[in-house]
């Protein structure tokens, strides 16, 4: 997986991929200061992860930004910046106000691989049952990357599953995922992280 | 009176919690007691030496959510804003968390076998989440907002300290800011786990005691982090530049 990264500063760009670790994605990364250098890092037809800073946008920036997608049009993009951009053609922002959860919510749903329109049934709350090998592991304290290699799926899959278990239960934490599991005796006492 | 009123200084204290009840316990925090007869707002401040205008500006916001007056607030002393946070992690540590174990002990033990072990698990997640709560309050009141009162002494005096210099640059409110855990969330993913998933309990009002609970320690734990968010770390980081400025470490 390929994340670029087109941000000014370092500092930001170095933020980005704390957070980004945190969520267990680990890509291969290249970096930007200027948005031109597009062509050389995306190869044609790839499909990549854009993080792109406002600033950097040409004006008018909706024209701009569409114009991207086009070119790229198996990327995804997520805009960091002060404000929403009306009729944009990507739905990812992270703004400059948002608190650390936000944020890390916000990337979590850029990389989980759901499409964009796509919501939970809202009346299904019954995981499926690759939903539910997750969400075994996930209470026994494993990291997403480990999820990854034991169930043979890729990193998004596990995330775009962990986002769907999330908004199905209602509970965000392990240890509330821990206690679910439990109550449902999914996993046995001794398996839980303490 | 509608819910957007503003209280004013001239107001009754009584009609303060006549018109919201919820203002209880932030009246509490302030450290005020009841029997006002019909003395305002400003004369019940006065007695308990609190500064009115902040008192005012506390309630304001947390009577009406979309008020929000973070330049107002911001103007107020460290102090004044210092006092109210540390009064309000007692409040939670002395007060409502008790309460809520309380409320889950009586459950647990109410409970046929079966039930009182899914409620010992929700037990343990909460225990575990006060030990969350009491180091995050400790590492505010211990290394944190003195800090905060060292960077207030410095701009009034006029004095900086080197090591409080070296501080600023090295461990600056944004690092607190970064790190500010977000401590409703487990509050809330403890409530869905009682309205959604613990197995129905005989005790149908004891369950809704300890779900009324915890939506209001919730809203409580917001107003506090917003208030730690907006309005003391906007004031640190100004604070933090102009000392910088004057001590001619950046320009
Ligand atoms: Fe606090
Ligand atoms: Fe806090």
């Amino acid at each position: 997986m390929t994340v670029i990264i087109a941000v000014s500063q370092v500092l930001t760009r170095l933020g980005i991929k704390t957070f980004l670790s945190v969520i267990g994605i680990e890509p291969e990364y290249k970096e930007l200061a200027h948005l031109d250098e597009l062509d050389s890092v995306i190869p044609p037809g790839s499909k990549s992860y854009l993080i792109i800073e406002q600033s950097l946008l040409v004006k008018p920036e909706s024209e701009y930004l569409l114009n991207i997608a086009k070119k790229y049009s198996k990327s995804k993009i997520l805009i960091i910046g002060n404000r929403v951009i009306k009729n944009c053609p990507c739905s990812h922002f992270v703004l400059n106000s948002d608190n650390r959860q936000e944020i890390l919510e916000k990337f979590q749903d850029f990389f989980s691989e759901k499409d964009d329109t796509s919501t939970v049934n809202g009346a299904e709350d019954i995981l499926s049952d690759r939903e539910t090998e997750v969400l075994k592991e996930v209470a026994k304290g494993l990291a997403n990357k480990e999820i990854a290699d034991k169930l043979y799926i890729s990193i998004n899959t596990v995330i775009t599953h962990r986002k769907n278990i999330t908004e199905k239960l209602g509970v965000k934490t392990v240890s509330a995922l821990t206690v679910y599991a439990l109550m449902n005796k999914l996993i046995t006492p001794e398996e839980a992280i303490k | 009176m509608s819910k957007y009123t503003l209280f004013s200084a001239q107001m009754k204290m009584a009609d303060i919690v006549y018109h919201n009840y919820l203002l209880i316990p932030v009246l509490g925090r302030f450290g005020i007691k009841y029997g006002f007869r019909n003395r305002t707002v400003e004369e019940v401040c006065r007695q308990y030496n609190i500064n009115t205008w902040f008192f005012l500006e506390i309630v304001n916001a947390y009577h009406n959510r979309d008020y929000f007056p973070t330049e107002k607030l911001r103007d107020f002393s460290f102090s004044d804003i210092i006092a109210y946070l540390v009064n309000t992690h007692r409040y939670f540590q002395k007060v409502k968390i008790p309460e809520i174990q309380v409320f889950i002990d009586k459950l647990m033990n109410s409970a046929p076998e079966e039930n009182s072990k899914n409620i010992k698990l929700l037990d343990d997640f909460f225990k575990k989440y006060v030990e969350e709560i009491d180091l995050h309050f400790s590492h505010e009141e211990e290394d944190v907002f003195p800090y905060i009162e060292q960077i207030g002494q410095a701009i009034d005096s006029g004095n900086v300290a080197e090591e409080l210099i070296e501080r600023i640059i090295n461990e600056p409110i944004e690092e607190y800011e970064r790190q500010h855990d977000n401590l409703e969330i487990k509050l809330n993913d403890l409530k869905n786990l009682i309205i959604k998933y613990l197995p129905p309990h005989d005790n149908v009002e004891l369950v809704q005691k300890l779900l009324t609970e915890l939506f209001r320690v919730e809203i409580d734990l917001n107003d506090h982090s917003r208030i730690e968010e907006k309005v003391l770390v906007p004031k640190v980081k100004s604070f933090e530049q102009s000392i910088l400025k004057k001590s001619g470490v950046s320009n």
